[in-house]
């Protein structure tokens, strides 16, 4: 289990656009879509090849912390990715987008990747949301946009994927401080996979170890 | 193989076919039942049973309710835990899917008796209390999801099978809070969410048992965390003078402010016993001895009596406080200060925000030994108190929560108590009165040897006394103190303003307080405003090292503390107001300085106002920003937004005096009840609006095509108004009419010509502002029918563009009041001196004196018979007949101002003007010359004529049209253009660049600042454009009473109506 990076990611949307079954379905291929049933789960872990490079994918559902501002606020930040996810087939789901950025943006770190997913792209005949509209809000604010599917697993590499890329892109180029935890990076202890005590945490981490452990 | 003959191995005779189905659960479970022992070989299996599980239960919650019968009938959940607590084979991998199946089986569970069913028995406890390897990223990860899962199912009805209240178990609270402080940020986050989401529970004897057994523990746990954080905190802004790691900073703030709007959360939820204990740690163990310790003068070199005491203290063996504070931590006042305004920002609980304020405004050091005693006991009855001190708790969470679960809570408590922490139970009153009598023994005597020194010291009796009585109070409005930065005034400004804003404290008893005279007849009050007056003063003053938050801050404080208490006038004398007055007008002079000396001045000043009006002060938002821990810099390198450090070159010096001068304006208005009449510069109302339908008859039409980016060709006429570019189409219905389809503002158009066609421009109409990084607003190919129109419009954009930006520079000059007619030295704009102007204006025989803002410009005869045909038809006679009158006026000072420079001089067309050929393109002389820019540019001589300066645009510049030498055919420039540029014939200068002449030879020190400046406002006053200014010329000098027309009546100015 050893990796290069560590990537936090998390998953942002309203509630039943599909966030936890995204998130099972790409770190646990092991269960298969079944029609009419959905299965989802709020956190997991995936490795990820970029650049011949192992990259450890951990990804942070929000749901259900929405009610304490204290919370809210905490999350965006040490997130390295994020994924706004909408579903096409509830028109106000993508309305509240612009709610979902404004936060994003004012309380994470500025450089986190953020990518809009319009997720249920199964369901075309019941589709609400064009996929124009989509790309056009993407382009308006500056996002990598797809569509979806939990059901049939369509795209749904890809959107981790992509948004993995693009953070390593951003490392190569220098603009992620990756010796900084908070950005939600971390860099792995390749050769000792059995050591997953973190390196240079800062001080937050050690002022932890004293205090509680 | 293996796999593949277990699978067909069991009881039931293989693996159903159906994966979602009773049977396949059936096989599982004998393959559970087979392989309770977890080894290498049965790994996977194990692994991918336990995956199916939950599949198949949550296929059965929503299908087939004999799925979960079956599950509780063989009670699986208890192969579970028997798997788990193997250490052998790779548990850690098995354990991942454990707590995943448990997890998808909690999240997606939608039938709430299956939930009870899953909970009844303790199995869920059990698994929560298990030691997982936690330094397994992923075990980590889905255990504390576990948990945050199972804290989103409680309420009343759940809580019974989480919180046993025989045993006092309480695990899923009891175990995620030992993660509070887990390195990992997204852990600690969930932790906080648990323990919010079942102090949100409303079950009394479950809330007891947290206060009783867990509050203190934990809540002094977390005030020792977060103080400890502090000093890291303060550890990075004492050694990061240079703002290197400036991420590392914000990052500490950011995680501070966490944890404030956590506990903040926890006060919110107004559980009454969970607050007062909270609220009595977090003031005494955090607050108090350490934030307000810290604003405390500088740590006193220990003098004679201080040791003296701590010997006899010793002695007496009270060693716990008095040697405490001699080893206290502290952190530097301008932390304190800042920590102090995030309370107050964040936090609204009364008793915690009104006892923090009692402190800040009434306490003396004898809080250090009791607390805000007497104000949280009118809050809370039978108060605990806690024993103020920043230490660490000498017991660990862990280990506190052990003794909670096993012994009697009266030994623990007693452990805590001779290190000052809370004891919170019933059973130990007597040891805190205990405590009570020996600190306020302590405080007695502590207080009493203050006091014979203080007299020692002073001599004198009662005033000094007072004067000290309150020295938090003090050493906050004594940081208020601008002379060498305001590195601590700003945030001494936040605290007062976080303080007066902070919705727990009562205003009254705020205002109360302040209006206290403690220092003769001076009350706090009366010192706190003086103390902003005299920011506001400072910050007047040109070169001063006064933020800009800081004047905003500080004027808004300003506003609010001058309030009336009724429909009465504001609390503040007649000199307090002169001051803030003669600081606005000392701001103005300071801005007419830089009036012009900038050629984007206009932009800058059109966009320092946008920006003011957008951002309003957001001290929140200010105070999540760590750089104002940081000294002030100026460099904006550092990516510090520009109003929260000091302005880095001429063009932000001239932003900040534009800013500061808004800033003062708007609350000199206040005080005034005057509304704001000349701002914006641009009035919408008057604007043109895409869609307008418009009278064009009599309106000077091109006809052109407008070739879009991307080809799209599109038939249009070219109007020009006085500020804006209308592009139009004519209307279906009225004859002579058109519908307006693209309008933009004239003084941000771009003309360029075409190389290779003469019938077309390239037009580029930006949105406006000093930062072009949007895009334009219109970039097109414009086609016109000939060269010859094609000409035409080009003068009318780029002459549009020279007089709307010049009307708006008089509008400018107007509002500062620039003394145009008096020959006066405060036209030393930029350093310009006033130069005499033109000998004689070819119009008249008077001679052309103008305003000063003209009076560097050059005219160019005939453009103003195309102007006027163009967009001046509605422009009456009346209003030209006045001008003339004014020019009589204006003219007349015309002799006084001889020293200007000899192109300074702006003339009106005199008609035979107008003959001269409309395709003649403005000359504009510069002349100006600048004593202070100490810059001169050096730049290829690109005029036609030997200039001695030819300065080029430089890239923030907005770009000038080009404007075509005629100096010869300008009969004004006769007695004053250089000889050297007299000899040339006009020439058209096609490219798009800058082609200034420096008409004073004479004046070599001139630099390209002004040249282009002058050229930007050098736009000749023709007759055309004098009717737009004249009248607000006239309300200008309207001190003189020659005109009524208010200048805002004069905007409407175009020929086109808006119908």
């Amino acid at each position: 289990m050893s990796y290069a990076y560590l990537f936090k990611y998390i998953i942002i949307g309203d509630t039943g656009v599909g966030k936890s079954c995204l998130l099972l379905q790409f770190t646990d291929k092991r269960f298969q879509p079944v029609h009419d049933l959905t299965i989802g789960v709020e956190f997991g872990a995936r490795m990820i090849t970029i650049d011949g490079k192992q990259i450890k994918l951990q990804i942070w559902d929000t749901a259900g912390q929405e009610a304490f501002r204290s919370i809210t606020r905490s999350y965006y930040r040490g997130a390295a990715g994020a994924l706004l996810v909408y579903d096409i087939t509830r028109r106000e789901t993508f309305n509240h987008l612009t709610t979902w950025l404004e936060d994003a943006r004012q309380h994470s770190n500025s450089n986190m990747v953020i990518m809009l997913i319009g997720n249920k792209s199964d369901l075309d005949s019941r589709r609400e949301v064009k996929k124009e509209e989509g790309e056009a809000f993407a382009r308006e604010h500056g996002l990598v946009f797809m569509e979806t599917s939990a059901r049939t697993a369509a795209n749904v590499e890809e959107a981790f994927i992509n948004t993995a890329k693009e953070i390593y892109e951003k490392i190569q180029e220098g603009v992620f401080d990756i010796n900084n935890e908070a950005n939600g990076i971390k860099i792995g202890q390749q050769h000792s996979p059995t050591n997953p005590s973190l390196p240079g945490s800062g001080g937050a981490a050690g002022a932890a170890n004293s205090g509680c452990c | 193989m293996f796999r593949s003959r277990s699978w067909f191995g069991g009881p039931w005779g293989g693996r159903p076919k159906n994966r979602l189905s009773l049977d396949h659960l059936k096989y599982l479970y004998s393959i559970l039942e087979k392989n309770t022992t977890v080894s290498e070989s049965n790994r996977g299996l194990l692994v991918e049973s336990l995956r199916c599980i939950a599949e198949i239960l949550i296929w059965g919650d929503q299908h087939d309710s004999l799925v979960f019968d079956f599950f509780l009938e063989k009670n699986m959940l208890s192969y579970f835990l028997h798997i788990m607590r193997q250490k052998s084979g790779g548990s850690s991998f098995v354990c991942v899917q454990l707590l995943q199946t448990l997890n998808i089986l909690f999240e997606n569970i939608r039938n709430e008796t299956s939930l009870y069913y899953l909970l009844s028995n303790n199995h869920v406890n059990s698994i929560m209390v298990h030691k997982f390897d936690f330094s397994d990223e992923d075990v980590m990860g889905y255990y504390i999801l576990f948990l945050k899962t199972l804290s989103l199912k409680l309420n009343t009805h759940t809580i019974h099978f989480f919180y046993n209240e025989h045993t006092n178990d309480f695990p899923l609270y009891t175990e995620a809070i030992k993660f509070f402080n887990h390195p990992e940020s997204m852990v600690r986050i969930a932790v906080r969410t648990i323990s919010l989401n079942v102090y949100k529970v409303q079950n009394s004897s479950m809330l007891r048992f947290i206060r009783d057994k867990t509050a203190a523990p934990y809540f002094s746990n977390l005030v020792w965390f977060i103080g400890k954080h502090i000093l890291e905190l303060d550890t990075c802004v004492r050694t990061d003078i240079d703002h290197q790691s400036n991420q590392k900073l914000s990052n500490l703030v950011a995680e501070h402010l966490d944890h404030l709007h956590y506990l903040s959360d926890i006060l919110l939820l107004d559980i009454k016993d969970l607050n007062a204990v909270l609220t009595e740690h977090l003031l005494h163990k955090l607050f108090v001895p350490l934030y307000i310790f810290s604003l405390t003068p500088a740590p006193p070199p220990p003098s004679l009596a201080l040791v003296t005491q701590n010997l006899a203290a010793v002695l007496n063996r009270n060693v716990d406080i008095d040697i405490q504070e001699m080893h206290n931590p502290r952190v530097s006042s301008i932390v304190a200060l800042y920590l102090l305004s995030l309370v107050f920002l964040v936090v609204s609980h009364a008793p915690l925000v009104h006892a923090l304020a009692w402190v800040i405004l009434n306490g003396d050091h004898s809080v250090f030994k009791e607390g805000a005693a007497e104000i949280l006991n009118s809050y809370v009855e039978h108060r605990e108190v806690v024993v103020p001190g920043f230490g660490e708790p000498n017991e660990s969470l862990e280990q506190a929560l052990d003794t909670v679960t096993g012994q009697s809570s009266v030994s623990s408590y007693a452990l805590s108590e001779d290190s000052g922490v809370e004891s919170s139970s019933p059973a130990t009153t007597e040891v805190d009165a205990q405590a009570e009598v020996d600190a306020a023994t302590k405080l007695r005597n502590i207080t009493d040897e203050e006091k014979e020194l203080l007299q020692k010291s002073s001599g004198s009796g009662k005033a000094d006394f007072g004067e000290l009585a309150k020295p938090f109070l003090d050493t906050v409005l004594q940081a208020l103190d601008c002379t060498e930065n305001d590195y601590l005034a700003l945030l001494s400004l936040c605290l007062i303003y976080a303080m007066s804003h902070n919705r727990g404290i009562k205003n009254e008893w705020f205002e109360q307080v302040l209006s206290k005279s403690t220092r003769g007849s001076f009350s706090y009050k009366t010192a706190l405003i003086e103390h902003l007056l005299n920011i506001i003063t400072q910050s007047s003053q040109p070169s001063c090292r006064i933020r800009l938050i800081t004047v905003e801050i500080a004027l808004e404080l300003l506003v609010t503390f001058t309030k009336p208490s009724s429909d009465e006038a504001r609390c503040i004398t007649t000199g307090q107001q002169d001051l803030l007055f003669s600081a606005r007008n000392q701001s103005m002079l300071v801005l007419r300085n830089f009036y012009k000396s900038e050629d984007i001045f206009l932009d800058l000043f059109e966009d320092e106002y946008n920006e003011m009006k957008k951002a309003q002060l957001n001290v929140e938002f200010l105070c999540m920003d760590s750089a104002i821990l940081l000294p002030p810099t100026g460099t904006p390198l550092t990516g510090i937004n520009f109003t929260r450090r000091l302005p880095c070159g001429e063009v932000e010096k001239a932003r900040r005096a534009i800013r500061v001068y808004f800033l003062l304006r708007r609350t000199c208005q206040k005080f005034l009840n005057e509304r704001e009449s000349l701002l914006p510069l641009t009035n919408v109302v008057t604007l043109v609006q895409v869609d307008n339908t418009l009278d064009l008859n009599n309106s000077d039409l091109i006809a052109c095509t407008v070739v879009a980016k991307d080809n799209t060709k599109q038939r249009r006429f070219l109007v020009i108004d006085a500020l804006q570019l209308i592009l139009v189409e004519p209307d279906a219905k009225l004859l002579g009419w058109g519908v307006a389809k693209f309008v933009g503002f004239l003084q941000d158009v771009e003309v360029q010509g075409d190389k290779d066609d003469s019938r077309c421009l390239h037009i580029t109409v930006h949105r406006g502002g000093v930062t072009h990084n949007r895009t334009p607003l219109l970039s097109a190919k414009f086609l016109f029918d000939d060269h010859i129109r094609c000409m035409a419009a080009k003068q009318r954009l780029t002459k549009g563009r020279s007089k709307a930006r010049q009307k708006k520079m008089y509008q400018i000059a107007q509002l500062i009041e620039i003394p145009g007619q008096m020959d006066s030295p405060v036209y030393a704009v930029g350093g310009t001196t006033a130069a005499p102007s033109g000998s004689s204006s070819g119009s008249s025989s008077r001679s052309g004196h103008h305003r000063p803002i003209f009076s560097t410009a050059n005219r160019v005869p005939g453009f103003a018979a195309v102007l006027r045909n163009s967009n001046t038809a509605g422009v009456s006679r009346t209003q030209m007949a006045q001008n003339r009158s004014i020019e009589g006026i204006r003219n007349e000072s015309a002799g006084r101002s001889r020293r200007r420079s000899p192109n300074g001089t702006t003339l009106r067309a005199d008609p035979s003007d107008r003959d001269r050929s409309p395709s003649v393109s403005a000359g504009s002389h510069s002349s100006s010359q600048s004593r202070e820019n100490s810059q001169p540019r050096s730049s290829g001589n690109r005029s036609r004529e030997s200039s001695p300066r030819m300065p080029r645009p430089r890239s923030e510049e907005i770009p000038l049209e080009d404007f075509q030498h005629s100096r010869n055919n300008s009969p004004h420039s006769r007695g004053n253009a250089s000889p050297a540029s007299r000899s040339h014939t006009p020439v058209r200068v096609l490219q798009y660049e800058i082609s200034v002449h420096s008409g004073s030879p004479r004046e070599p020190s001139l630099v390209g600042t002004n040249a282009l400046l002058s050229q930007l406002n050098g736009v000749p006053l023709a007759r055309e454009v004098l009717p737009v200014q004249s009248s607000e010329e006239t309300s200008f000098i309207g001190n003189d009473a020659t005109d009524g027309g208010g200048g805002s009546d004069s905007r409407r100015k175009g020929a086109i109506e808006t119908v």
